[in-house]
C-alpha cells in the first residue's frame, strides 16, 4: 500500500510540473462556464416565455434540476471524454519512454501496487475536477432551491462516470510507449462505449437488429445509459455495479497489458 | 551471491541467450564483455527480474527470482543501459521516490538519500530539475539510484557508454570507490570497453552470440596474453567453429 501512495503521489507532482494539468484544468472550467451559463441563461428565457402566455401548468413542472443542473452535467460527462485521456495518457506511455518502466519493473513492488497507484493518481484528479464543476450548482443554491440529493446523485455519477474513463485511459496508455496512441485510444474508445445507446436506438428504429436482447446488451454497456439514468436522482444498484465492474475490468486488463512486458 | 544456472533466452527462433551459467562470490567484482548483442543485456534484465528467461533458474543473495521475487528485487541495485530518470523531478526529489519503491524505511530515508548524493558528488545538484543536468550529471544520479537502498549486489549496464574521457574517468573511480576493498558489495558490470574491465574488475566473463565463453580472474588472462588478444580469441573462435560445424 506504501507503494500505491507513493507511485500516485510521484505521479500527481509530474502532472502538475508539466502545463498539461493546467490546461486541462483551464479547459474544464472555461467549458464547465460556458456551458452553465448558456444553461441558466436558456432556463430564464424559457421562465420569462411562459410567464408571457400565462402556462402555469408547464411553469410549474420547469425545474432547476431537471432544466439547468442535469443537462449541464450531461454536457461536461461529453467534454471529460476528451479530457481525461490527455491525462491518463502519460500515466504508462511516458515510463516505457523514458526508460523509467525498468525501474519500476525491477523494484520490489507488485504488478498491482503500479497500476493502483496510477490510477489513484487520475482518479484524485477526476475528483479535482468534478470538484471544480460542483461550484456551478452551488451557486444556484444560492439563488435559487434545487433538490440536494438530486444534484449530488448528478455529481456522483460524473465522478463514476470520471473513474471509468481513467480505467480505459490508463489500459490504453499502457499498450502503447507513445502518449499521442494512447490518448486517441482512449478517445477512440471512450466515444464508442458512449456512443453504444444510440447505436442501439438506431438499430431499433432500423429494424436492423436481429433481437431486442443485442439491443438490450449495446444499450447496457453504454455509459451514457447509467449516466443518464443516475442523473436524473435514479441511484441505482445495477448502475452502481456497471461502473464497478467496468472500473475494475479495465484496470485488470491494465495489470496483464503491463504485465505482459514480462511474458516477451 | 549471484547464482545463475541454465539460462536460456529465445525470442521465437531467435537464441539471445544458450545455456549461460555462473556465480559470483560476495565482494567479487565482474566484468561482463562481449561484442553488441552478445547477450549482455537480456542476462542482466533476467537476473534483475525484468525479463524471465526461456530456462534456467537464477538466485539472488539466496533469494530465487521467480519464488522470491520481491525479496531478489531489493537486494539488487540496477542501472540499465539508459538510466530510468523523470526529467521533471529534482535529483533529491527522485532519489527519495527510488528509497521509498525500494523499501528503505521512512526514518532512514533522508539519510540514505543524503549518503547516494554524497558518495556521487551530486551535493551540488541535490535541487537541480534532472532534465537540466549534463549527461555526465545524469549518469550519476542513475547510479544513486542504484545505490540508494545500499544493495548487496550491483548490476550496471554499460555505466560508462556515451560519456566524454572525462566523465567516464569519474564515474569509473565512481563504481570503483563503490566497489572497493573492504566493501562486501557484489557488482556486475557490463561493457565492451576492455580498458575499463581492467581498470574496476578483477574478474571477466566474456560472452558470444548469447553462450558464455570465457570466465576467468583478470590475473589470470593476462598470463595468457593481453586482454584484446583473448577477447579476440574468443569472440572470433566460436564464429569459426560454428561455421566449420554447418
Amino acid at each position: 500500500m506504501r507503494h500505491v501512495f507513493a507511485i500516485a503521489s510521484r505521479e500527481l507532482q509530474s502532472l502538475f510540473v508539466s502545463p498539461v494539468a493546467y490546461s486541462v484544468m483551464t479547459l474544464f472550467a472555461v467549458l464547465a462556464g460556458f456551458f452553465f451559463l448558456s444553461g441558466v441563461l436558456q432556463f430564464q428565457e424559457y421562465v420569462i416565455r411562459l410567464q408571457a402566455f400565462q402556462m402555469t401548468e408547464q411553469l410549474g413542472e420547469l425545474n432547476l434540476n431537471d432544466h439547468v443542473i442535469a443537462p449541464f452535467l450531461h454536457v461536461m460527462s461529453v467534454v471529460m471524454l476528451f479530457l481525461i485521456p490527455g491525462i491518463t495518457m502519460g500515466l504508462f506511455a511516458a515510463e516505457k519512454s523514458n526508460g523509467t518502466q525498468e525501474l519500476l519493473l525491477t523494484s520490489p513492488i507488485t504488478i498491482w501496487e503500479l497500476v493502483l497507484g496510477k490510477f489513484l493518481a487520475a482518479a484524485a484528479f477526476v475528483a479535482l475536477l468534478v470538484a471544480l464543476l460542483a461550484v456551478f450548482p452551488a451557486l444556484l443554491f444560492l439563488f435559487g432551491d434545487p433538490e440536494i440529493g438530486k444534484t449530488l446523485a448528478g455529481l456522483g455519477a460524473l465522478l463514476l462516470v470520471g473513474l471509468v474513463y481513467a480505467a480505459i485511459g490508463a489500459f490504453a496508455s499502457s499498450v502503447t510507449q507513445s502518449q499521442l496512441i494512447a490518448f486517441f485510444l482512449a478517445f477512440v474508445l471512450l466515444l464508442v462505449l458512449w456512443m453504444l445507446g444510440f447505436l442501439a436506438d438506431l438499430g431499433a428504429a432500423d429494424g436492423a437488429m436481429a433481437s431486442d436482447t443485442v439491443g438490450n446488451l449495446l444499450r447496457w454497456l453504454s455509459t451514457a445509459e447509467h449516466f443518464e439514468s443516475m442523473v436524473m436522482g435514479l441511484v441505482e444498484t445495477k448502475d452502481l455495479v456497471y461502473f464497478a465492474v467496468l472500473t475494475m475490468g479495465f484496470l485488470v486488463l491494465t495489470k496483464t497489458t503491463v504485465e505482459s512486458v514480462r511474458w516477451r | 551471491m549471484i547464482e545463475a544456472r541454465g539460462l536460456s533466452k529465445r525470442y521465437g527462433d531467435l537464441v539471445a541467450l544458450h545455456d549461460v551459467s555462473f556465480s559470483v562470490q560476495p565482494g567479487e567484482v565482474v566484468g561482463f564483455l562481449g561484442p553488441n548483442g552478445a547477450g549482455k543485456t537480456t542476462t542482466m534484465r533476467i537476473l534483475t527480474g525484468f525479463l524471465p528467461p526461456t530456462d534456467g533458474v537464477a538466485a539472488i543473495d539466496g533469494h530465487d527470482i521467480f519464488s522470491d521475487p520481491l525479496a531478489a528485487r531489493r537486494a539488487i541495485g540496477y542501472l540499465p543501459e539508459s538510466p530510468p530518470l523523470y526529467p521533471e523531478m529534482s535529483v533529491e526529489g527522485y532519489l527519495a521516490y527510488v528509497a521509498k519503491l525500494k523499501d528503505v524505511p521512512r526514518s532512514a530515508r533522508s539519510k540514505a538519500v543524503d549518503s547516494a548524493l554524497d558518495r556521487c558528488g551530486l551535493g551540488d545538484v541535490r535541487r537541480r530539475v534532472i532534465g537540466a543536468l549534463s549527461k555526465g550529471y545524469r549518469q550519476r544520479v542513475g547510479l544513486a539510484q542504484a545505490i540508494v537502498h545500499d544493495p548487496p549486489v550491483m548490476i550496471l549496464d554499460e555505466p560508462t557508454v556515451g560519456l566524454d574521457p572525462i566523465q567516464i574517468r569519474e564515474i569509473r573511480s565512481l563504481i570503483g570507490s563503490l566497489a572497493g576493498e573492504g566493501s562486501a558489495r557484489t557488482v556486475i558490470l557490463s561493457t565492451h570497453i576492455l580498458p575499463e574491465v581492467e581498470a574496476i574488475c578483477r574478474r571477466v566473463i566474456i560472452m558470444n552470440r548469447g553462450r558464455k565463453v570465457v570466465d576467468a580472474p583478470l590475473d589470470e588472462l593476462r598470463q595468457t596474453g593481453s586482454l584484446e588478444e583473448v577477447f579476440a580469441r574468443a569472440t572470433t573462435r566460436e564464429i569459426v567453429t560454428e561455421e566449420v560445424a554447418s
